[in-house]
C-alpha cells in the first residue's frame, strides 16, 4: 500500500482502515479531491508529498518588513516564504499562490515566529533561529544564529510557544515549556532575564507599550503582567475564578491574548473576555461557544479564530460583526499585514488545521488561499 | 515622392510622404468622395476633347459640361474643408472634456482619501464610545458613591452613640463597684474591731479568773 514505509505522521488513522477494507481505498486516504494520484502509476514520493499536505498544520505566520512576503511555519518544522505581491497583483496565476521557497527550519514544529526589521526569528523545539530576509529567497538559506534559552535541567528541551519583540529594549521575550520567560538581548544574543511565576507551560505572550509590560497566559489559567525593568510580576488575573467568564467543562487554559493598553482580551478554555486591566475586571464576554486561539484587536474591533472554519469579527460592546468562513477546519493564527511599505499588500491572512493559508483583502470575504 | 501632391481635390504639404502612406491615405478619402478622382480624369479628358472639337455648339455644350463638372469639384471640395474644420473642433472638444474628466477624477482620488481618514477617526471614536460603554456597565453595578456614604455616615453615627452608651454604663458600674468596695471594708473593719474587743474582753475574763485562783492558797 503507498505510504506504507512508515514515513510521515497519521497515516493509519482508525478510521482510513476501516474504509480500506471495504475497498475503497481512495476514500480512506481523502484522496479523491487528488485526481492525479488515481490516475497511473504515480511515484512514492508524489503520494508521500499528497499525504504531508492533508496532515499539514500552520502554526504561525509573519509577514516580512517590506510587506511583500509571508513567512509561513508549520508541524513538519518546514518555512514556507509566500510573495503575496505576485499573488494580489492582476496578473496572479496558480503557480503565484504556491510559496517561492520552501526549507527545513527545525527538527521539530515551528509553533512562533516574528520578524525584526531585517530578520526572521522563528522557534519551536527548544531553540530560537534567525535567517535574514534578504537571503531568505535564495535556496539553501543558512541560519544566522541559533540560541537556546538557559532551562532549569538540559535533559528537558522544553518547546518555545510564542516570541515577542520588545522594540524599545530590542530584546526577544521567549516563552513555552519550561513555564518561564526568558529575555534575551537581540544585539548581544545573551539571555538577561528569566521570569518565574507561572505553574504551567505558557502559551502566549503580548506587549502593552504604554508601561513597557509582558502580559503572558498559560495553561494554569492566570494572565500575569511582568514589569520588565524591575522583572517582577505586577498583576495576575486569574481568569477561571470569575464566574462570568470561566467555563469548566473547556478547562482553564489561556490559549489567546492581545492588549491594547488600557484593555486585554483573553481566550481559550474560559469564554473570549474583554477585561480593563487597571481595575481587573471582565467588561464584555463575546458570546463564542468554541475556543479561541489567536484574538488581536484590528482598528475598533476586535478579530478571533479559533475551532471552526470562520474569523469571527466583534465590536467592543459584545456583538458579533461578522463571521467570515475560512477554508480550514480550524484556525490557529492570524496575520494582519500593516507594514507601511507596502499598503497594496494590506490583507488578513489565517492558518490553521490545514496546508493553506487563507487571504482576505476585504475582511468580509476570503479572496483566495495560498497553498504549502 | 513629391512635397505637394494632389489627391482628391484636397492639397497635400506632406513632407516625404511614402508610398504606402499615400495609398493608405487616397483610399481612406477617396471612401467618401465617391468618385471625385474620376471627375477630375473625365474634366481633364473632355478638355482635351474640346481642344480638339471642330463644331462651335458641340463646343459650346461640351464648354457647359466641363463648367458644371468643375463647379462639381469646387463644390466637393468646399464640404469637404468644412468636414475638416468640424473634425478639428471636435477633437478640441473631446480634449477639453477629457481633461475635465481627469480633473474630476483627481478630485474623486482626493475625496476618497479624505472619506478614508474620517473613516479611521470615526472608527477611533466609535472604539472609545464603546470602551466608554463598557466600562460604564461595570461601574453600574456597583452601588452608588453617595448612598454608601450615606450609610457610612449613619453607621458612624450609630458606632458614636453606642459607645457614649456603653461610656456612660460603665462609669455607672465603675462608681457601684467602688461603693460597694467601701462599704464591705467598711463591714471588715467593723468586724475586726468587734472580733479585738471579744479577744479583749475573754482576754480580761481570764485573766480575772486566774487571779481569783491564785490568792486561795
Amino acid at each position: 500500500m503507498p505510504g506504507s514505509e512508515g514515513a510521515g505522521e497519521e497515516l493509519f488513522p482508525e478510521s482510513c482502515f476501516a474504509l480500506a477494507l471495504r475497498g475503497s481505498w481512495t476514500l480512506a486516504w481523502g484522496l479523491e479531491s487528488h485526481p492525479e494520484i488515481l490516475r497511473g502509476p504515480n511515484t512514492k514520493m508524489e503520494v508521500f508529498q499528497t499525504l504531508q499536505r492533508l496532515h499539514m498544520t500552520i502554526f504561525s505566520q509573519s509577514v516580512s518588513p517590506c510587506g511583500k512576503f509571508l513567512a509561513a511555519g508549520n508541524n513538519y518544522g518546514q518555512i514556507a516564504v509566500f510573495s503575496l505581491s505576485a499573488a494580489l497583483s492582476s496578473e496572479a496565476k496558480e503557480e503565484s499562490k504556491k510559496p517561492v521557497v520552501t526549507f527545513q527550519a527545525h527538527d521539530g514544529p515551528v509553533y512562533s515566529m516574528v520578524s525584526t526589521d531585517r530578520h526572521l526569528l522563528s522557534a519551536g523545539d527548544g531553540e530560537v533561529k534567525a535567517w535574514l530576509w534578504a537571503e531568505i529567497l535564495k535556496k539553501g538559506c543558512k541560519e544566522l544564529w541559533r540560541r537556546q534559552p538557559p532551562y532549569r535541567t538540559s535533559l528537558e528541551v522544553p518547546e518555545i510557544n510564542a516570541l515577542l519583540l520588545v522594540p524599545k529594549e530590542n530584546s526577544l521575550i521567549l516563552a513555552g515549556g519550561d513555564c518561564q520567560l526568558h529575555a534575551m538581548d537581540l544585539e548581544t544574543g545573551a539571555f538577561t532575564r528569566a521570569l518565574r511565576g507561572h505553574t504551567d507551560y505558557i502559551h502566549c505572550l503580548a506587549l502593552r507599550e504604554r508601561s513597557p509590560e509582558v502580559l503572558s497566559g498559560g495553561e494554569d489559567g492566570a494572565v500575569r503582567l511582568w514589569d520588565l525593568r524591575t522583572a517582577k510580576e505586577v498583576q495576575t488575573i486569574e481568569v477561571y475564578k470569575h464566574e462570568e467568564c470561566s467555563r469548566p467543562h473547556n478547562g482553564r487554559w489561556i490559549g489567546c491574548l492581545a492588549t491594547d493598553s488600557d484593555w486585554m482580551v483573553c481566550g481559550g478554555g474560559p469564554a473570549l473576555t474583554l477585561w480593563h486591566l487597571r481595575s481587573s475586571t471582565p467588561t464584555t464576554i463575546f458570546p463564542m461557544r468554541a475556543p479561541q486561539k489567536h484574538v488581536t484587536f484590528y482598528q475598533d474591533l476586535i478579530l478571533s479564530a479559533g475551532q471552526g472554519r470562520c474569523v469571527n469579527q466583534w465590536q467592543l460592546s459584545g456583538e458579533l460583526k461578522a463571521q467570515v468562513p475560512g477554508s480550514s477546519p480550524g484556525l490557529l493564527s492570524l496575520s494582519l499585514n500593516q507594514q507601511p511599505a507596502a499598503p497594496e499588500c494590506k490583507v488578513l491572512t489565517a492558518a490553521g488545521n490545514s496546508c493553506r493559508v487563507d487571504v482576505f483583502t476585504n475582511l468580509g470575504y476570503r479572496a483566495f488561499s495560498l497553498s504549502f | 515622392m513629391s512635397a505637394h501632391v494632389s489627391i482628391g481635390g484636397i492639397p497635400r504639404i506632406g513632407i516625404m510622404e511614402s508610398k504606402d502612406e499615400v495609398i493608405r491615405k487616397r483610399l481612406l478619402i477617396d471612401g467618401d468622395g465617391a468618385g471625385d478622382d474620376r471627375r477630375i480624369n473625365l474634366l481633364v479628358k473632355s478638355f482635351i476633347k474640346w481642344c480638339n472639337s471642330g463644331s462651335q455648339e458641340e463646343g459650346y455644350s461640351q464648354y457647359q459640361r466641363m463648367l458644371s463638372t468643375l463647379s462639381q469639384c469646387e463644390f466637393s471640395m468646399g464640404k469637404t474643408l468644412l468636414v475638416y474644420d468640424m473634425n478639428l473642433r471636435e477633437m478640441e472638444n473631446y480634449e477639453k472634456i477629457y481633461k475635465e474628466i481627469e480633473c474630476s477624477i483627481a478630485g474623486a482620488h482626493e475625496k476618497i482619501a479624505e472619506c478614508k481618514k474620517q473613516i479611521l477617526q470615526a472608527k477611533r471614536i466609535r472604539k472609545n464610545r464603546q470602551e466608554y460603554d463598557a466600562l460604564a456597565k461595570v461601574i453600574q453595578h456597583h452601588p452608588d458613591r453617595h448612598e454608601t456614604l450615606k450609610e457610612l455616615e449613619a453607621l458612624g453615627k450609630e458606632l458614636e452613640h453606642l459607645s457614649h452608651i456603653k461610656e456612660s454604663v460603665e462609669d455607672k458600674l465603675e462608681l457601684r463597684r467602688k461603693q460597694f468596695h467601701v462599704l464591705l471594708s467598711t463591714i471588715h473593719e467593723l468586724q475586726q474591731t468587734l472580733e479585738n474587743d471579744e479577744k479583749l474582753s475573754e482576754v480580761e475574763e481570764a485573766q480575772e479568773t486566774s487571779m481569783e485562783a491564785d490568792p486561795k492558797p
